[in-house]
This record gives C-alpha cells, sequence and structure tokens, in this order.
C-alpha cells in the first residue's frame, strides 16, 4: 500500500511553477501491479523518484510500509567509470549481502546479463540496451515489495525482451510491480490496475484497460 | 525484506562507498599509487633543492627535508580531504538512485580514503628516511597524531561546509580551489612562524593552518616548539564550519539528493 497525503511537487522554469502533482491525495491499494500512464514529461519519472524514496514532495507526504527497488531506468544508478562487476558489487554491499553472497549475485547477473567480456568494462563504454539488461538483472537479485520499472523493458533486443519478461513474471509472483510504460501490450500483460498522469493530476483506474483508454483520451 | 537499523544502513554504505573509491584510485587508474606520495615529494625536492642553492643558514637542529615533509604530507592531506569533499556530490550524483546513499556518506568515505592514502605516502616517506639517513625521530609522537587527527577534523568540516555552499553557489567552490596555491605559501610549511618578522608573524597567525602546521612542528622537532600555537582559535576554525555545515546540511540534503 502506497499513501500519498497532501503531495504537491512542482519545478520552478523561468517564468511559472510546472506542477507534476498538485495536492494530491491518493492511496494505492496493496497486492496490485500498476502500470503508469502519461505523456512525456507529465511527471511519470519523477513520481516514480519519489515512491522510490530518492526525490522528495515540496509539500505533503508520502508513506508505505513496503520496501522498493531502485528506479530501473534508462539513465542514472551506475557509476560510469566503475565496471559493471564493481557496481554490482556497489550495490550488493549497500543492501548489506555478504561477500559470499555478493559472489553468488555476481554469477547471476553476469549470467542474466549476457553482458561477456563487458561485465568488466566501465559502464560508459556501455549501451542504453547494456545498462538496462545489467540493471533489471540485478535488480531480480533482490527481494522487494515493488519493482520500480522506468521503462526498461522496452530496450534490448527481442531475444532479451522475452527473456526479462519471463523474468518478471516469475518475480512478480512474490513481489510487484509500479511500472512506467508506453508500450501498451507490456501495460497490459503485467499490470492489474493503472494510473494516469495528467495536467498534475492523477486519475486511477481499477483496470489497466481503463487506464489505457483514457489515456488515449488524452493524447487526441 | 529484511528491515536492518539506520546504523548499519549507513556502515555498509559508508563502506560501499569507501571500497569505490579504492577501486576508482587504485584500480582504473594504475598511477594511483604514484600519485599518492607525488604532489608531496615534488614540494620537498624543490624546497630543499631551493634551499640548498640559495645556502640559506639551515634551522639549527632541524632536518630541513624532514620539516618539509612533515609540513607537507599534513597540508596535502587537509587539502585533499577539502577538495575531494566540494567534488563528492556531483561525482557520486548516479548513485543517489539508490535510497541508502546519503551525500554525507560520499564525503566521509572520501575522508577514509584520503586517510588511508596520506598514510601510505607517510610510510614511504619513512622509509626513504630511513634509507638516506635522515633524523626523522619524533619528539612527541602521540601529539604530533593528535594535530594530525584533529587537523582531519578541521578539513572535515570545513569539507563539509564548503560542499554545502559549493552545490548551491558554484562560485563558493571555485575561490575555495583557488584559495588552496596561495594557502601552500602562507601556512608555515617551507619556515617557522618564528623565523618571520614580527608584522608579517601577526598577520599569518589569522591561518588557521599555521596553527596545525606549528603544532606538528612543534612537537615533532626537539629543537622547535609551540608558543605561536592558540588551541582555542582552531578549535573555533574546527568546531564552527562543521557545525554551519551539518546545519545547512541537514537543511540541503533533500535539494542535493533531487537534482
Amino acid at each position: 500500500m502506497i499513501e500519498l497525503r497532501n503531495v504537491t511537487k512542482y519545478y520552478q522554469t523561468k517564468h511559472e511553477r510546472k506542477y507534476i502533482l498538485n495536492n494530491v491525495t491518493f492511496t494505492i491499494p496493496s497486492g496490485v501491479n500498476v502500470g503508469i500512464l502519461g505523456r512525456n514529461g507529465a511527471g511519470k519519472s519523477t513520481l516514480l523518484r519519489m515512491l522510490g524514496g530518492i526525490d522528495f514532495p515540496n509539500s505533503g507526504i508520502i508513506s508505505s510500509p513496503n520496501s522498493f527497488s531502485w528506479p530501473m531506468g534508462l539513465a542514472g544508478g551506475f557509476q560510469g567509470s566503475m565496471t559493471g562487476r564493481q557496481n554490482v558489487q556497489f550495490v550488493s554491499r549497500i543492501y548489506g549481502k555478504s561477500e559470499y553472497e555478493i559472489k553468488k549475485v555476481i554469477e547471476s547477473v553476469k549470467e542474466f546479463s549476457e553482458l561477456g567480456d563487458y561485465f568488466d568494462m566501465p559502464i560508459k563504454t556501455y549501451s542504453s540496451g547494456m545498462k538496462s539488461r545489467l540493471s533489471f538483472g540485478l535488480s531480480l537479485s533482490f527481494d522487494f515489495d515493488y519493482l520500480i520499472i522506468d521503462e526498461t523493458l522496452s530496450v534490448g533486443d527481442k531475444n532479451f525482451q522475452q527473456k526479462s519478461k519471463t523474468a518478471l513474471r516469475k518475480k512478480i509472483e512474490k513481489c510487484h510491480v509500479l511500472l512506467v510504460s508506453h508500450s501498451m501490450p507490456v501495460l497490459k500483460e503485467m499490470c492489474d490496475v493503472g494510473i494516469v498522469v495528467h495536467n498534475g493530476q492523477l486519475y486511477y483506474c481499477d483496470r489497466i484497460e481503463d487506464a489505457i483508454e483514457r489515456y488515449n483520451q488524452i493524447n487526441t | 525484506m529484511v528491515r536492518r537499523s539506520s546504523f548499519s544502513i549507513f556502515k555498509s554504505v559508508v563502506t560501499a562507498l569507501f571500497l569505490r573509491e579504492v577501486q576508482t584510485r587504485f584500480g582504473t587508474k594504475k598511477l594511483g599509487y604514484f600519485w599518492a606520495i607525488f604532489d608531496a615529494m615534488l614540494m620537498v625536492l624543490v624546497f630543499a633543492g631551493l634551499k640548498m642553492a640559495i645556502a640559506e643558514k639551515a634551522m639549527p637542529g632541524v632536518d630541513f627535508p624532514v620539516f618539509l615533509a612533515s609540513g607537507f604530507l599534513a597540508f596535502f592531506l587537509w587539502k585533499n580531504i577539502v577538495n575531494r569533499s566540494l567534488s563528492a556530490f556531483s561525482s557520486n550524483v548516479s548513485l543517489f538512485a539508490y535510497k541508502q546513499v546519503k551525500p554525507f556518506d560520499t564525503i566521509l568515505a572520501r575522508v577514509l580514503l584520503e586517510i588511508l592514502v596520506s598514510t601510505m605516502a607517510t610510510l614511504v616517506f619513512i622509509a626513504i628516511g630511513f634509507y638516506f639517513e635522515f633524523e626523522i625521530a619524533v619528539q612527541d609522537f602521540n601529539m604530533v597524531i593528535l594535530a594530525v587527527l584533529w587537523l582531519i577534523l578541521f578539513g572535515f568540516g570545513f569539507g563539509l561546509m564548503s560542499a554545502v555552499f559549493a552545490h548551491f553557489y558554484e562560485t563558493f567552490g571555485k575561490i575555495i580551489h583557488i584559495m588552496m596555491t596561495p594557502l601552500l605559501f602562507v601556512s608555515a610549511l617551507m619556515y617557522t612562524v618564528d623565523s618571520l618578522p614580527t608584522v608579517l608573524r601577526e598577520l599569518i597567525l589569522y591561518n588557521p593552518l599555521v596553527h596545525f602546521m606549528e603544532m606538528i612542528h612543534g612537537y615533532y622537532f626537539v629543537a622547535l616548539d609551540t608558543k605561536y600555537v592558540d588551541y582555542e582559535y582552531m578549535l573555533y576554525w574546527t568546531l564552527i564550519p562543521l557545525y554551519i555545515g551539518l546545519y545547512f546540511y541537514t537543511k540541503g540534503e533533500q535539494r542535493i539528493l533531487s537534482t
């Protein structure tokens, strides 16, 4: 369960405040997989970052008894000068894994991400597809109540997309997912309910299909 | 997921950041070991050479290269702590994607790394000192260590304050960077305060680093003393920046994270 109480988040541009959320009070019930839709710049990623605890509303409170993964997105989360292996070590360490567990995480991430020799190359040499493979593989090694996924499922080649979808489906038997995607089939497949972010408000729909419909209305 | 106490999270984050800093410093840049001693070594060679060339009369009872080495090692420790703290937030910004990682931890990890690097450099210097039979005996070991630890705390507080200010006002960081070079010459590194004319002496004693250097030198060499060291003044310079730094850090942490 995630509770938002009077949450306001805005970005200050030169002339005005651009509201991402404008005094939103809202509860996301527990036990559902949530798809998040909205136009570019509507604030989907910011919403995910706030849910993940690395960005903060200008006012209001977001609270949840659950644990969240880091937002798995195309950008961020990795230090460019570190190798894939070092990044995996780093993340395992901050989650308090023992050296033995870290070795196991490294093995499984290396195998899942199919990076080969690139696993020991600095992240800055990676393509965006490789980065998200690493990020996704890494997240599978930890147990969260919610996985926060920002568009990463749509990158990578077909083979990897299929593989990650299968892995994700297995993973969400035990946890839930907050998923931003522009791919309607992916949303339909993975999510139960939907949230549309538009003009500083959140619109909740009990069925993901309704959310997609609403999103399509906004776009027309 | 098992809940962990804040302290155990803090500990594992600082450890992870520290190991990451070690990897970047000594792993990918293979010359890390070399750079650790290079700057201090260069300064000692240059100023010891100058002194010989000018053939100025030496400080009686003091082995001049050892005098230089002790001062420069301490100075570079302080300078590196401050400089590396200044860039700590921006070079770790992508790791703030993990909510366990707080900007404060990145500074702490860097301070720890600088202590490690400086310790290594000091050991190399001591080995060289032994080999070439310099007078490296210490008068009061404990007080020298105390002075260095105090200097580290001063660097940490000042670095934290500067890092927070520099995050919001970029110019501040630039000013600190520019300040470092002149500081090298006005921090009693190549001379003692006692050897200065009275006017200069009064002026230079406003520089807190002078007191730290005089304390280190005074307790290191039997022939020197600490009569110009104002402990109260050093305490102000340690506690006030630390307090200001922590105060503005706690106020600004969320803004630092969300940029």
